[in-house]
């Protein structure tokens, strides 16, 4: 139960527009952070946000209602419909991080690290992962980074249907609030950061596995202790720092029996490793390319339990 | 834990006072961390972690809470 001077987070999706989701907040009736994400003219769209913020709920909608551009509907219209819709409770509240779930059981899966906005190790990766059998390719974050070539990259990751979890560079860039030492994005790749999941989750051998960047989700508005996969984010990230504190096993050993997965992938810190601690997998993505070999996970059911394999190849073709 | 505490008798509970960290929040992690506590569960008194992995038998803990506050009242 939330007090009314929590603020709610809601995700639309929309019919009949161009921009496939909106994202608000609510807050004892007044309307936050409206933003149009994916689609439509995103000048008009910044605009609209900054007027329609901190307003009156009831201002709100008289303003927004009866407005039409296209199939009968707007913008302006489906906001009024999806915060109607959130005051109606026929949408629920999102969690504080998007979270993803691959529908399909999964056998032989891969798992890609830092990218650093890099296509060309994208590229060398996917030539390497095809020969291994794989069934799906997850990228756990940073897609963006110092390499000048997201464009390229968000291509790739599109057209072979991969599996794309947000990194912190992703989310601040997602927001508008990555440090000038990287270049810019345009609005478009910034829609598309801010619509990938914060977090996987998937089944593989009869366990539930989830897949994460790192910390960065607990500072997400409205992170819970008590949400789904908290625990199990509070535990690698504080407990353990990433499972290099060694001395709290025994407490981490403790809490696993409180798990809703027992496979747990996050990339934060770039260091390969694994362990099996309280009957739980916890595994460390190192970045896909160390300068000299293009690296990645194969994480593939084993005949008792799961079987984790990482794969270096070096003499790839040269990447800058 | 926390039970075992609560359930010592009332001329003990009148010389402690007692806070519980719920080790699924992150303010229980942050608790702990400070601590250096290493399992659970774990028992600090006056900021010094005393009992690991155990929960003392009221006997013992009420004695050593006893010893602590003579202790303090004595210096």
């Amino acid at each position: 139960m939330h007090s009314i001077c929590e603020t709610q987070r809601y995700i639309y999706q929309t019919e009949g527009v161009c921009p496939p989701e909106i994202h608000f907040c609510i807050q004892a009736n007044i309307l936050r952070d409206v933003r149009f994400v994916g689609g439509g003219c995103p000048g008009n769209a910044q605009l609209v946000s900054r007027l329609l913020n901190e307003r009156p709920i009831t201002e709100v909608l008289e303003l927004l209602n009866g407005i039409t551009c296209r199939n009968d509907t707007s913008c302006p219209q489906q906001l009024a419909e999806a915060i109607e819709a959130a005051q109606g409770g026929r949408i629920e509240p999102a969690y504080s991080f998007k979270v993803y779930t691959d529908p399909l059981p999964r056998n032989r899966m891969a798992l890609i690290g830092n990218l650093d906005g890099n296509s060309d190790i994208l590229a060398a990766l996917l030539r390497d992962i095809r020969q291994e059998g794989v069934e799906t390719v997850v990228c756990l974050g940073n897609l963006t980074g110092a390499s000048c070539d997201d464009n390229k990259l968000f291509q790739v990751i599109k057209k072979e249907g991969l599996l794309a979890v947000q990194g912190e560079l992703d989310w601040r860039y997602a927001q508008g609030t990555e440090s000038t030492a990287f270049a810019p994005l345009e609005q478009t790749q910034r829609d598309r950061l801010v619509r990938l999941p914060q977090l996987i989750t998937f089944r593989i051998a009869d366990k539930t596995g989830i897949g994460f960047y790192g910390a960065y989700l607990q500072d997400l508005p409205g992170f819970s202790d008590f949400e789904p996969f908290a625990l199990e984010i509070n535990m690698v990230t504080g407990l353990t720092q990433f499972l290099q504190d060694e001395s709290v096993f025994p407490a981490l050993e403790s809490m696993t029996a409180q798990f809703e997965a027992q496979v747990i992938v996050f990339s934060q810190i770039q260091k390969w490793g694994t362990w099996h601690i309280g009957g739980v997998d916890f595994i460390s993505l190192g970045p896909a390319f160390d300068g000299n070999r293009i690296m990645w996970g194969l994480l593939a059911e084993g005949a008792e339990k799961i079987d984790f394999k990482i794969i270096k190849k070096s003499n790839v073709r040269r990447i800058v | 834990m926390a039970k075992s505490v609560r359930a010592l008798p009332d001329d003990i509970q009148k010389l402690i006072e007692v806070n519980e960290w719920d080790m699924r929040t992150r303010e229980g992690i942050k608790r702990f961390r400070e601590l250096r506590a290493k399992s659970l569960p774990s028992v600090a008194l006056d900021e010094e972690l005393v009992y690991e992995s155990l929960i003392p038998g009221q006997e013992e803990l009420s004695d050593e809470i006893i010893r602590r506050h003579r202790k303090k009242n004595d210096s």
